[in-house]
């Protein structure tokens, strides 16, 4: 999980405090307030311990009772205070994951940046909730820690001047060792992390490429040289981690040595073998008791901080990755991908001297008319527009200059939707996503029969050799079609969709010259059903096939300078 | 619950003497904690009493205070071993597990294998195997380590102190935390499950919107899909919000519980103090260690809170484990005199000798593909209405055969092979290592020696799943990988698909060269009458 985004993030801390910790204040604020409140309680609870035991000396054997019950009362306080305290913070939590996932569902489709979708999708359903255990545990941590362990020193003091001189002493030597400790932690367990998702990776590869190490008889291979590998990683790992959990046990042996050495000073002075330190002389019964409950508790938050202090790191390198993508570039679509009804008027589109405007550049289109039963090639080197033709066609891509007129009117964010309405575009990578072959060929519901569509993409035996047919799902790898299969489903699916206008995307790149040909017969039909036919291409064969032909020419280096 | 049992003891046979050794350890630091509390309170009552009745010179103080440094020193030193253990024996349970998946998974049909090939498939694998990572380190081990420390304890408290204070810590603490786990396990079931599925679709369905983004503006459903992916997010926290609840009612009856049996040890000690039973430092020393015994339960909320999911996850991979054809081990006797192949199902009659070359087609749907399979042995023979089967190799049926010497014996690629991260020669050696001259000549068999020598030869990296070359090429790498082998039967299912006309031909009469004495058998749906070919043998639907 993000261990390279981890290195590179530096986000500002201020920034940071303002996007994720300002606006969950009033609850991180409430929730710290409840724990401090539930630590102040053990105090009074080891009081009320040291009380009843001494009396027990003193044959005052009627505390007993009295104690226990404000002790069980002081539990059951506690409890509750720190659970309404959770209560808060899974709250504050809750809302900062709701706001940020929000944030990235409703702008990332919207406004596409160069970010990949399935490091998208990993922000949103792994990273982002790496922000709660930083909400969640370190602020509480941090305000934890600047009172208690004062408030601690404060009533040992009261009892033994001495006993608080070694908490004192043992008190500051932890941040040091907390700052050495929490980075050694920090890494074993990203260590940890890291180990696993490695050998995460390696088995999702081995399993993908299953049918072939089976079919090689590479099996047994497979898995040894899996095991090998998980081996080395597991022994770099405990070398690591070797040293990692040496220095956090320096860390509690401190703490440990510092409460022994308490009880052995404390049990001197109750002897009287110790006379100095102590503002009673001896030393009581029911102080000691009180010192020996409450030193544990001195040095806790301390180490409730180290162990968050990681979480802290972790969401910060998760703010750094959203910062990231807030500042990428951008381009927004004309319009606002709305149903609305379609735009009236005969079918025609044309380009007059326009100029998409890409992130970061400009690309000049070339000019042409198309009207309605029509059907176009446009054509030229890779790279000189193509796509962006017809992206800027859809209103996928705004234009800089000049202007796309379509139906008649010009395409702006009043007439996109409306337009849209009537147009269909094959994208040149095939996406089948987790739906039914059926909910896939008719994405906005009408219910239509899809076997017509299919027969004049000539897609229909391809469907029945499917094991489930039109029930089957064919999945982010579109499992068990090939790339011909694969664009004569989008012709069906364009058909399907009932558009005038089809939009065709290199639809013959990468096929055989015979499968090329079972696509250019399904978009000639297109055009003798009546459809408009716009494609970009390179192919001669395809270019052959349409009415007219358009020629962008490469780019030139004056041109590019101009922009 | 059953269901983790076999997983249980698969991640322990993978280290159980460390896993041993830690869980001992793991003993050993909950007892010196709760040593260390008891001994320290017993000694600080002890010798204020001492102090106080003026006795204090007799009072031996050395052994105690001994005692209290050696068990803080003692519980510092095997809780670090304990770390370095457990983790020891989780990491090789991790690759254990993993190991044994793969090696269970590759028995699989090949349907199902193909299927391997889908993300959402795998990431579901993944994720359930890493839900199973934790079920000895978060459940099992604090579980009977807590269990184990509250006998013994039990025990040292009856002989050191009293029964009745024995009793008390006891039956406070092991019936009570049993029912607050078991209500927590309860509670937790459905969410622990639903946060990870939810977590999953939302996942693929924000994978969906952006890569079929221009379809989705186009059909002006933007706004419904991001819709549906809010709803989506508010169902997955509202499944986490349940399970935190349920964590945080647990957590905040745990830590009643410990106040509760604390303030029952103070009544029992000043009872038994009252009676005379015990001394007041005897006596106190009950809620020392009460206080000390919370650690034994605390850590267990984690792991009982995933039970649900982990028990899940161990359900279907248990399932999967078992869906895997039944292999014979047994060498089997083959018939010299039988012919190389024969199949005889009434779709085809066809059969293959050594040299022979034959094409095979058939429409689309008609099960060419499938018919490799089934000769592969990666799908259920057909069996002839008279009981015999219909395909033989060497007069055996495929699936009689033994797994490696079949695979010795045929080689399949099929129509979409998978290549790996990592060099052009890890690919061609997945199966067995080769000289480097050996790999060039495969190579060039497939016409790829010119690709590959430009790309920088057999080290050249590929990215994951093999991305780096075009379709075509690793199409051919793939080929180049299954003759490498050397078999005495050659599947190709469609080899040529994708390749210009120029290419395919140099790819088949090359492989042809390659392997002069090895029966091909090719599936196509064009230039089957190519030169190559002897035959064409045709598959009716």
């Amino acid at each position: 999980m993000g261990s390279s985004s981890y290195e590179k993030a530096k986000p500002s801390k201020r920034s940071a405090q303002q996007r994720i910790i300002a606006p969950i204040s009033p609850q991180l604020r409430r929730a710290s307030v409840l724990s401090l409140l539930a630590g102040l309680i053990w105090p009074a609870q080891a009081a009320l311990v040291a009380w009843a035991i001494s009396g027990w000396v003193m044959g005052e054997m009627d505390r007993t009772l009295w104690a226990a019950g404000l002790f069980v009362f002081g539990g059951l306080i506690r409890a509750m205070l720190d659970r309404r305290a959770g209560a808060y913070l899974f709250g504050a939590a809750d809302q900062t994951i709701q706001r940020e996932r929000e944030l990235l569902i409703t702008r990332e489709a919207r406004a596409r940046a160069s970010t990949s979708s399935a490091e998208i999708a990993a922000l949103l359903v792994q990273k982002l909730p790496l922000l709660q255990p930083w909400v969640t545990r370190y602020y509480v941590a941090m305000t934890r820690v600047s009172v208690l362990p004062l408030v601690l020193l404060g009533l040992t003091f009261y009892v033994s001047w001495a006993a608080g001189l070694v908490l004192l002493v043992a008190g500051p030597l932890i941040p040091v060792f907390m700052a050495l400790v929490g980075m050694a932690a920090e890494d074993a367990s990203r260590k940890q992390m890291n180990e696993i998702s490695t050998m995460n990776s390696m088995l999702m590869e081995r399993l993908s490429a299953m049918l072939d190490i089976r079919l090689l008889g590479a099996t047994e291979r497979a898995a040894d040289s899996f095991a090998e590998r998980a081996e080395a990683l597991r022994t770099r790992t405990m070398a690591v981690l070797r040293v990692a959990f040496l220095s956090s046990t320096v860390l509690e042996l401190f703490s440990a040595l510092g409460v022994a050495m308490l009880a052995v000073f404390i049990g001197f002075s109750l002897l009287g073998e110790i006379t100095f330190g102590s503002w009673s002389v001896p030393l009581t019964l029911g102080e000691g008791l009180f010192v020996l409950l409450i030193a544990p508790e001195f040095f806790q938050p301390f180490r409730d901080l180290a162990a968050a202090w990681h979480d802290r790191a972790d969401g910060l390198a998760v703010v750094a990755e959203l910062e990231e993508l807030d500042s990428a570039e951008r381009v927004r679509f004309v319009g606002s991908a709305e149903m609305v009804a379609p735009l009236p008027g005969e079918l025609s589109v044309s380009l007059h001297g326009a100029v998409a405007a890409l992130p970061g550049r400009q690309v000049a289109l070339p000019d042409f008319i198309l009207r309605a039963g029509q059907s176009l090639a446009i054509t030229g080197p890779s790279g000189a527009g193509k796509t962006t033709a017809l992206a800027a066609i859809a209103g996928l891509v705004p234009v800089a200059h000049g202007q796309v007129f379509v139906c008649g009117g010009a395409l702006d964010d009043t007439s996109a939707d409306a337009w849209r309405r009537r147009i269909s575009l094959i994208p040149q990578t095939p996406h089948f996503s987790d739906h039914t072959l059926r909910e896939w060929l008719d994405p906005e519901g009408h219910g239509a029969d899809p076997w017509p569509a299919l027969t004049l993409a000539e897609a229909r035996s391809l469907v029945e050799r499917l094991p489930d047919g039109l029930d089957s799902r064919l999945g982010q790898s579109g499992g068990g079609v090939s790339g011909g299969e694969a664009r004569r489903l989008m012709i069906a699916r364009a058909v399907l969709s009932g558009r005038e206008l089809i939009l065709a995307d290199e639809p013959t790149a990468d096929l055989d010259p015979v499968t090329a040909a079972q696509v250019i017969r399904a978009l000639r039909r297109l055009t003798d059903d009546g459809h408009s036919l716009l494609v970009a291409t390179h192919d001669p064969a395809l270019v052959e096939a349409m009415e007219f032909v358009v020629e962008i020419a490469p780019v030139s280096p004056e041109q590019e300078e101009a922009l | 619950m059953k269901s983790l049992l076999p997983i249980v003891r698969l991640l322990i046979s993978a280290s159980p003497w460390s896993m041993a050794r830690g869980a001992l350890l793991a003993i050993v630091v909950l007892l010196m904690g709760a040593g260390l509390l008891g001994l320290s309170g017993w000694f600080i009552t002890a010798t204020g009493i001492a102090g106080i009745t003026g006795v204090g010179i007799a009072f031996d103080v050395f052994r105690p205070s001994a005692g209290v440094r050696f068990l803080a020193l003692g519980r510092t030193v095997s809780r670090y071993g304990e770390r370095l253990l457990t983790h020891d024996a989780t990491l090789r349970a991790l690759a254990a597990l993993r190991v044994t998946l793969l090696r269970r998974q590759s028995s699989l049909h090949s349907r199902a294998l193909a299927r391997l090939r889908s993300e959402a498939t795998l990431t579901r694998i993944v994720s359930d195997v890493d839900a199973l990572d934790g079920v000895v380190l978060r459940l099992l081990l604090p579980a009977l380590a807590a269990l184990i420390t509250q006998v013994v304890v039990f025990m040292m408290m009856g002989w050191l102190t009293d029964w009745w204070m024995a009793w008390a810590l006891l039956a406070g603490y092991l019936p009570l935390s049993g029912l607050i786990f078991w209500w927590l396990a309860q509670q937790s079931m459905v969410p622990s499950v639903n946060v990870e599925a939810n977590a999953q679709a939302l996942r693929r369905a924000a994978i969906d919107m952006l890569r079929d983004r221009q379809a989705v503006i186009l059909g002006g459903v933007l706004g419904q899909r991001e819709a549906g992916l809010l709803n989506m997010d508010s169902q997955s926290r509202q499944a986490a919000r349940k399970l935190d609840r349920a964590e945080r009612s647990a957590q905040a009856s745990i830590a009643f519980l410990v106040s509760v049996v604390a303030g029952l040890a103070l009544i029992v000690g000043g009872y038994l103090v009252a009676q005379g039973v015990v001394s007041p430092a005897v006596g106190g020393m009950g809620i020392f260690v009460a206080l000390a015994l919370a650690e034994t339960i605390l850590p267990l909320k984690r792991g009982v809170a995933e039970v649900g999911r982990m028990s899940s996850a161990a359900q279907r991979i248990n399932e999967s484990l078992q869906s895997s054809i039944a292999k014979t081990l047994n060498p089997v006797n083959t018939d010299p005199s039988a012919p190389l192949l024969v199949v005889n199902t009434g779709q085809l009659t066809l059969t293959l000798n050594p040299g022979d070359t034959v094409a095979l087609t058939g429409a689309s749907g008609s099960g060419k593909s499938t018919l490799l399979m089934q000769i592969a042995g990666l799908e259920a023979c057909p069996i002839q209405p008279d009981g015999s089967a219909s395909l033989t190799i060497k007069g055996v049926p495929p699936c009689d055969w033994a797994e490696p010497a079949l695979r010795k014996l045929v080689a399949v690629v099929p129509q979409r092979s998978t290549l790996i991260a990592g060099s052009i020669r890890d690919n061609l050696c997945l199966a067995r290592n080769a000289s480097d001259e050996l790999l060039w000549k495969a190579l060039t068999a497939v016409a790829l020696q010119q690709v590959i020598a430009e790309r920088g030869g057999l080290d050249a990296q590929l990215g994951e799943g093999g991305s780096g070359l075009s379709g075509g090429q690793s199409q051919r790498l793939c080929l180049a990988r299954g003759i490498l082998n050397r078999p005495e039967l050659l599947l190709l299912d469609e080899p040529i698909e994708g390749l210009d006309a120029q290419t395919a031909d140099q790819v088949l009469v090359g492989i042809r060269r390659y392997l002069p004495d090895v029966a091909i058998l090719a599936t196509l749906h064009r230039s089957a009458d190519h030169a190559v070919f002897d035959r064409q043998v045709r598959l009716s639907l």
